[in-house]
């Protein structure tokens, strides 16, 4: 057991490095360097000379091993670097962002999960009629829709045509009466950002649900509750949701790992402070140490999360518990 | 339930932790414009682009080197004293929006630290082209500017152009690139809160020596998106946007009666710059041809869809007061054939493609930003045209970075670009960029550009120095190392209900520190 631990922390180790690794020369391997952001839109007019002034002003002339050496010093002792971007230290700026990528992502995946699991199961329980084939068509054509039209579907209907909601940003330009106020205000704000995650991430966990739901109610275990007599509803919540939620369980954990990533479209759509459009104004610029920040988190998370369903999977599903015990 | 009360206690914890952002006290007159790009701190090192930079900070002269007559800014005057000397009277009783005094040190200690610091698009226009050997401070409204050779144009073009930062809070900033505290200037505009990627938040200097803000409190919301941008226009959430309508837009915007929409010179090029620096356009003759062999009227007519012109005057932009107003560089394939013909550039195998002396195909590349839909259309057209005088021309586009380094390492035979105001119609820059390798190399053998260069430089006279400018542009057109393909104008939306005070500066849009000042 305690070789098993070994082996397996040593793995995720190894998946730390690589993944740091990757997060350093991915960025510098794209093309392009961050000169146009420095200088602006006038950046092809200096000399050679002036351009390698400002890349020195960033350490960004030195050897490339130089930087990486620096890197990860720098991330041993907690240091992401200074955005070349913003001037600021990249721990500060990913701190203050997270919180809004949280805001929209948490709910936006808890919502997704209830519903798709719930149209999923409804789906299933009525497989080959006519309440299952609506639903599949419908979430298959969601799924096809990239999540960006559909943010812009709903700004045209909820921002322009109806004008209920703003359309970007996340606080309102001058504060609201309150605390509550204000808060509300932020929650409006939130409004389509969450319901366009929601729509697009809809179709994934319906099928999956819908899937799981379907080979659980084949299972022998499901029959001889049916035999016995029970419920159709004690059934389906007591015998086949109970393991058919297991995948889902897994998905969602893993889709918490990538929260962190943002949704890098939406937040751009919606004017959103979030770590998407973070990312995504840092790849434009080509600011480094911001993407290496960005990507560190992203990838700490996915490896968190992963190691989270590994911890948690068996204390719902007892066969992986016996497995691991023997 | 127990799962209900922790989402919902999570959900509070992440609002109330955002929900101390962005607080200040409303103010009565406001004017909210959507800008596409997040400028920093505002500064002249964070990139921040002029029309943002003008609402801080001031430069001697105003509004820009792109007019015929600048007007009085931070100075109230200007006198050549000799070839190379200038005597500049400052305007007095002028503050820092922290309430220092403006003296003349902040002039003398600016252009020596644009001058001596880090670079940025402004030094060289005081390290090089022209060199500003010292600023002297007379007294405390008086300042002594000594060139290194003559600068006649100094007022007009340098003075108007570098915008005076306060050597109180920049003395000692060593890495300005890093600096992120909140600028001081003596613009109409004080910024008062900045949220990086969110929002710009200024309000009005009511001490402005220059005029009186028009509004009490400016908001600029950052929406890169340009989508995102004109639907918050529509829909009254802005009340103006900072980036130029696109033309499929137009119509519907003229027709919406909340909304109205105004025409600027951009003073930009859409240009095709061939690489002057390998086979087979350093050879200057092939260069002449490509130039010839390009229909920029059937370009302009097809891809701007009448807004703008067919760019048959060349490089400078021809509405810049600085341009040769003789300049011509007229399409002309049966010249461009003659040519090519003439070079030994011919097509040998019947392919319908040309061929160098040595045998190798006239197979060539044109790149272009993938992101930018009327360049890539554009950038089609001219190689079907150059596909007509036997050259291939296969249009490339790259993401945006990708071309920059491709720009930037030379790997590229052609590539269709933009180059704005500051490059297309600053006559110094034009200069600088023969030094700097945009258009030409300074240590690049060119004979007839040096005998010209001495000449510029010794002009000592407005009209002296604007002649030898035409000549160079007229020799720069023979043998383009940019080609101007089109000049396009810029149509700018906003809700007149809110402002109707915008008027265009050639260059800068409507947007900018002018149209919201009341002189």
């Amino acid at each position: 057991m305690a070789a098993l631990r070994w082996r397996r922390s040593g793995q995720y180790l190894l998946v730390v490095w690589a993944a740091l690794t990757l997060n350093f020369l991915l960025p510098r391997m794209a093309p392009g360097d961050p000169l146009d952001y420095l200088i602006g839109p006038e950046a092809e007019i200096l000399d050679d000379g002036q351009r390698e002034a400002v890349l020195a002003e960033f350490g960004l002339d030195r050897p490339l091993p130089r930087q990486y050496v620096d890197y990860l010093g720098g991330l041993v002792v907690g240091d992401l670097g200074i955005s070349l971007r913003y001037g600021r230290s990249v721990s500060a700026i990913l701190v203050e962002r997270i919180p809004w990528t949280l805001l929209i992502l948490v709910p936006s995946i808890l919502i997704s999960t209830l519903l798709a699991t719930a149209l999923g199961t409804l789906a299933a329980s009525r497989r080959g009629g006519r309440a299952d084939g609506s639903l599949v068509a419908v979430t298959l054509m969601i799924d096809s829709l990239p999540a960006f039209w559909i943010g812009m579907v709903l700004i045209a209907v909820f921002a322009v045509r109806l004008q209920w909601l703003p359309s970007f940003g996340a606080v309102p330009f001058d504060p609201a009466d309150g605390a509550l106020g204000q808060a509300l205000e932020i929650g409006r704000r939130a409004v389509l950002p969450i319901a366009t995650m929601v729509i697009g991430s809809l179709g994934h966990t319906f099928l999956l649900a819908r899937a799981s739901v379907l080979t659980a109610l084949g299972e022998d275990h499901v029959l001889m509750a049916h035999a016995k007599g029970l419920r159709p509803r004690r059934v389906l919540f007591g015998h086949v949701l109970r393991t058919a939620l297991l995948p889902v369980y897994t998905s969602v954990t893993l889709s918490f790992g990538s929260i962190l990533g943002g949704a890098v479209l939406i937040e751009t759509v919606f004017a959103y402070p979030g770590l998407g459009r973070l990312v995504f104004e840092a790849v434009a610029a080509r600011d480094y140490p911001l993407l290496q920040g960005a990507f560190v988190l992203t990838a700490l998370g996915v490896i968190a999360a992963n190691w989270l369903a590994d911890a948690t999977y068996p204390r719902f599903d007892p066969r992986v518990r016996d497995m691991s015990a023997s | 339930m127990r799962l209900h009360l922790a989402v919902t206690a999570i959900l509070l914890v992440l609002v109330s932790a955002c929900a101390d952002a962005g607080s200040t006290d409303a103010e009565a007159s406001r004017l909210v414009v959507a800008i596409p790009r997040d400028g920093g701190p505002i500064n002249p090192y964070s990139g921040s682009g002029d029309f943002l930079l003008g609402f801080v900070y001031d430069r001697l002269f105003e509004p820009s080197p792109f007019v015929e007559e600048a007007w009085p800014g931070l100075a109230t005057g200007a006198r050549q004293m000799d070839d190379t000397t200038w005597v500049v009277d400052l305007r007095t009783g002028v503050r820092w929006h922290d309430g220092t005094p403006f003296s003349a040190d902040d002039v003398a200690f600016t252009y020596h630290y644009y001058r001596d610091g880090p670079p940025n698009r402004f030094g060289h226009h005081v390290s090089d082209v022209p060199t500003i050997d010292r600023v002297v401070v007379l007294d405390s409204v008086t300042v002594r500017f000594e060139c290194g050779y003559p600068c006649p144009t100094l007022e007009r073009i340098t003075m108007a152009d570098l915008p005076i930062i306060p050597r109180h809070v920049w003395e000692g900033v060593t890495s300005p690139r890093t600096m992120t505290r909140l600028p001081v200037g003596t613009g109409p505009y004080v910024l008062e809160e900045y949220r990086p990627d969110q929002l710009y938040r200024f309000r009005a200097n009511h001490d402005y020596a220059q005029g009186t803000p028009a509004f009490e409190e400016l908001l600029m919301p950052i929406l890169s998106d340009a989508s995102s941008a004109f639907v918050a226009l529509r829909t009254g959430q802005v009340d103006a946007v900072a980036r130029p309508v696109p033309p499929e837009l137009v119509e519907s915007f003229s027709n919406d009666p909340d909304l109205d929409v105004m025409t600027s010179p951009a003073l930009s090029i859409v240009e095709l710059r061939p690489n002057y620096r390998r086979p087979p356009f350093e050879d200057p003759v092939l260069r002449r041809a490509l130039s010839l062999a390009v229909d920029r009227a059937g370009l302009a007519e097809r891809v701007l869809l009448g807004r703008g012109r067919p760019g048959d005057r060349g490089y400078p932009h021809p509405d810049s007061p600085w341009t040769d107003p003789a300049s011509s560089t007229p399409s002309d394939p049966a010249e461009a054939r003659r040519l090519l013909d003439g070079s030994g550039v011919v097509d040998r195998d019947g392919d319908g493609v040309r061929e160098m002396p040595d045998g190798t195909h006239l197979d060539l590349e044109v790149l272009v930003d993938a992101g930018e839909a009327t360049r890539v259309r554009a950038a089609e057209l001219v190689s079907r045209q150059l596909g007509d005088v036997g050259i291939r021309a296969r249009v490339v586009p790259l993401e945006s970075g990708a071309l920059s380094q491709r720009s930037a390492t030379r790997e590229y035979d052609m590539f269709v670009s933009e180059i704005g105001p500051h490059g297309a119609a600053d006559p110094d820059q034009f200069v600088m960029s023969h030094r700097s390798g945009y258009l030409w190399e300074a240590d690049r053998p060119f004979p007839a550009w040096d005998t010209l260069f001495v000449r510029w430089k010794a002009a000592a006279t407005v009209e002296d120095r604007s002649r030898a400018a035409h000549d160079m542009q007229r020799l720069f057109n023979a043998h383009p190392t940019s080609i101007a393909l089109y000049y396009p104008d810029e149509i700018w939306a906003f809700r007149p209900a809110e402002h109707d005070g915008w008027f265009p500066l050639p260059g800068h849009g409507i947007v900018h520190k002018w149209s919201l000042v009341h002189r």
